[in-house]
């Protein structure tokens, strides 16, 4: 029973939206019907494009938050145990923070024009400081009573490496990667919304062109579920990964 | 009282011969930039013997205890402790949170091949009262039983110096007794040198064969503790030695503040 309790207001929503829709009150050039976006979906799922923009979509975001994630977890680790390398990288990259990602945009289709590379350069940039910043941070953290112990039972530093601060990071790590992956799905929609012939986010501004409202309507859900399935993912993977941490095995 | 001390206390010379470490200091010197924690500390600890080591707050028995362990290097002065397997416990557990009980104990056997290192992690989980916990996150365990884990982990790779450092300073007063006997009775058994640092002087007496008191960075005291083994609460010779060393540690502190 308690499980459908957090589904009571959504549905009362609907069904109010509905209602106000059926009545007239809510004209469908603004907001159409659930039941309109529904055979909008259904429609566009039958032809098959309603897949292949959500493919490309699905693509950007993946490629572009691998190569974003995989160099500001590299370089997140590499400052966190190397002094020397972080000297030499992290006033710089905490000067680059300080730009916000989208505010490249117009230099990055000057650059790239509105091929693949540019939404995925985005993308990558977009997801590399939080990861970066939550990957040292953890590395940071990890207990010294745990090294210097590791230490004493005549650990080699590979082992110190993969037994002690790779897991002593991790919950960090993991506070990062779901930052990220908002900042992934935020950047995609700007990005597919100003420059792109394909994706979600063109199947929403072509929609608004030839003013299929319920098409636009049904755009946004989708980034809503695509987001959503992307922290449901990295949750259960944080529940697997950190078991041993009271805080995530109550939450199983 | 005194007149068991000869048949009952275990016989360093003895031990000697089989699984504890002499271990010998000379001369040994430490400090922190300008501030110079120990000077000219010289020990001689013959095999198997146990050892505690008092101080008021401050004094150096970690830092010594560090340079015995061979965590630290001393400035000057020797230690060794022979080439020996050299584990060290701590105020706090220090287990991986991120691995089961089981393989916590397996840390302290790092060289074995995977069948054996699981197998006698067991038996020594057995002998430190933890039979079936392997298996548990040390996220679940009591605190008394994070340091018995430690004290598993520390044990099983068979150490002729055991160096504990205030193992049992967060425990409440119940699991202490018990952590000692545990502790006491282990070292019975496996003969190794044991040097504990403690700030309790009733535990010093009641582990130890000789407590040494550290003072400005010195061995102020050097006492012989012959009182038979297993020891009894409230021992009339054991509580003359306490009231002895107290006297010393409180007349410093008088001294200080006058
Ligand atoms: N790593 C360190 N750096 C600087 N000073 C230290 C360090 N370790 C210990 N000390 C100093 O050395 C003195 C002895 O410390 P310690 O051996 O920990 O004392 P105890 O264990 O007897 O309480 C203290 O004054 C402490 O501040
Ligand atoms: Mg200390």
């Amino acid at each position: 029973m308690k499980r459908f309790l957090p589904w009571i207001v959504p549905g009362l929503l609907i069904l109010v939206w509905q209602a106000a829709g059926q009545t007239g009150m809510l004209r469908a050039q603004i907001l159409p019907m659930p039941t309109a976006v529904a055979s909008a979906a259904w429609t566009l799922a039958r032809t098959g494009e309603l897949w292949s923009h959500v493919e490309i979509s699905a693509w950007r975001a993946l490629t572009g938050f691998a190569i974003g994630g995989g160099i500001g977890f590299a370089l997140g680790m590499a400052n966190g145990l190397s002094r020397l390398s972080e000297a030499v990288l992290d006033s710089t990259l905490q000067m680059v923070r300080n730009i916000p990602h989208l505010a490249l945009i117009p230099l990055v289709i000057l650059w790239f024009g509105v091929d693949e590379q540019a939404k995925i350069f985005l993308v990558a940039l977009g997801v590399f400081f939080p990861i970066y910043v939550n990957t040292l941070h953890g590395v940071r953290s990890v207990d010294r009573h745990l090294l210097e112990m590791g230490r004493a039972y005549g650990m080699t530093g590979r082992q110190i490496f993969l037994r002690i601060v790779l897991p002593g990071a991790l919950p960090s790590v993991f506070v990062g990667l779901r930052y990220g992956l908002g900042i992934m799905w935020l950047t995609l929609i700007v990005a597919e919304t100003i420059s792109a012939s394909s994706g979600i986010g063109y199947m929403a501004m072509n929609a608004r062109e030839f003013m299929l409202v319920d098409v636009v309507v049904f755009a946004i859900l989708i980034y809503a579920a695509l987001g959503k399935l992307a922290d449901s993912i990295a949750r259960w993977l944080e529940r697997v990964c950190l078991a041993w941490n009271p805080v995530y095995a109550k939450a199983r | 009282m005194n007149m068991h001390v000869s048949d009952a206390a275990p016989d360093p010379a003895i031990r000697a011969s089989t699984r504890g470490a002499r271990v010998v200091l000379r001369g040994l010197e430490k400090s922190f930039g300008a501030h110079r924690v120990l000077h000219g500390i010289d020990i001689d600890i013959p095999a198997g013997q146990f050892v505690a080591i008092v101080g008021r707050s401050g004094c150096g028995k970690s830092t010594l205890l560090r340079l015995i362990a061979g965590l630290d290097q001393p400035a000057a002065g020797t230690v060794d402790p022979g080439g020996e397997i050299v584990r060290l416990m701590f105020q706090e557990p220090r287990l991986l949170p991120w691995q089961r009980v089981l393989a916590n104990v397996e840390v302290g056997l790092a060289h074995a091949d995977r069948q054996t290192r699981t197998r006698r992690s067991q038996d020594v989980l057995a002998q430190v009262g933890l039979t079936g916990r392997g298996g548990d996150w040390p996220a679940v365990l009591s605190g008394g039983q994070k340091q018995r884990v430690a004290l598993a982990r520390a044990l099983v790779g068979q150490p002729t110096l055991l160096a504990l450092d205030e193992p049992l300073g967060a425990l409440d007063a119940l699991t202490r007794i018990e952590m000692q006997e545990l502790i006491e009775t282990v070292w019975r058994e496996k003969g190794f040198t044991a040097i504990v640092v403690t700030h309790d002087v009733t535990e010093a007496v009641a582990l130890a064969d000789r407590i040494l008191v550290v003072e400005d960075g010195r061995i102020a005291m050097d006492v012989q503790v012959d009182v038979p083994r297993p020891r009894r609460r409230g021992d009339a010779a054991a509580a003359a030695i306490e009231g002895r060393i107290l006297d010393r540690l409180l007349t410093r502190q008088a001294t200080f503040s006058a």
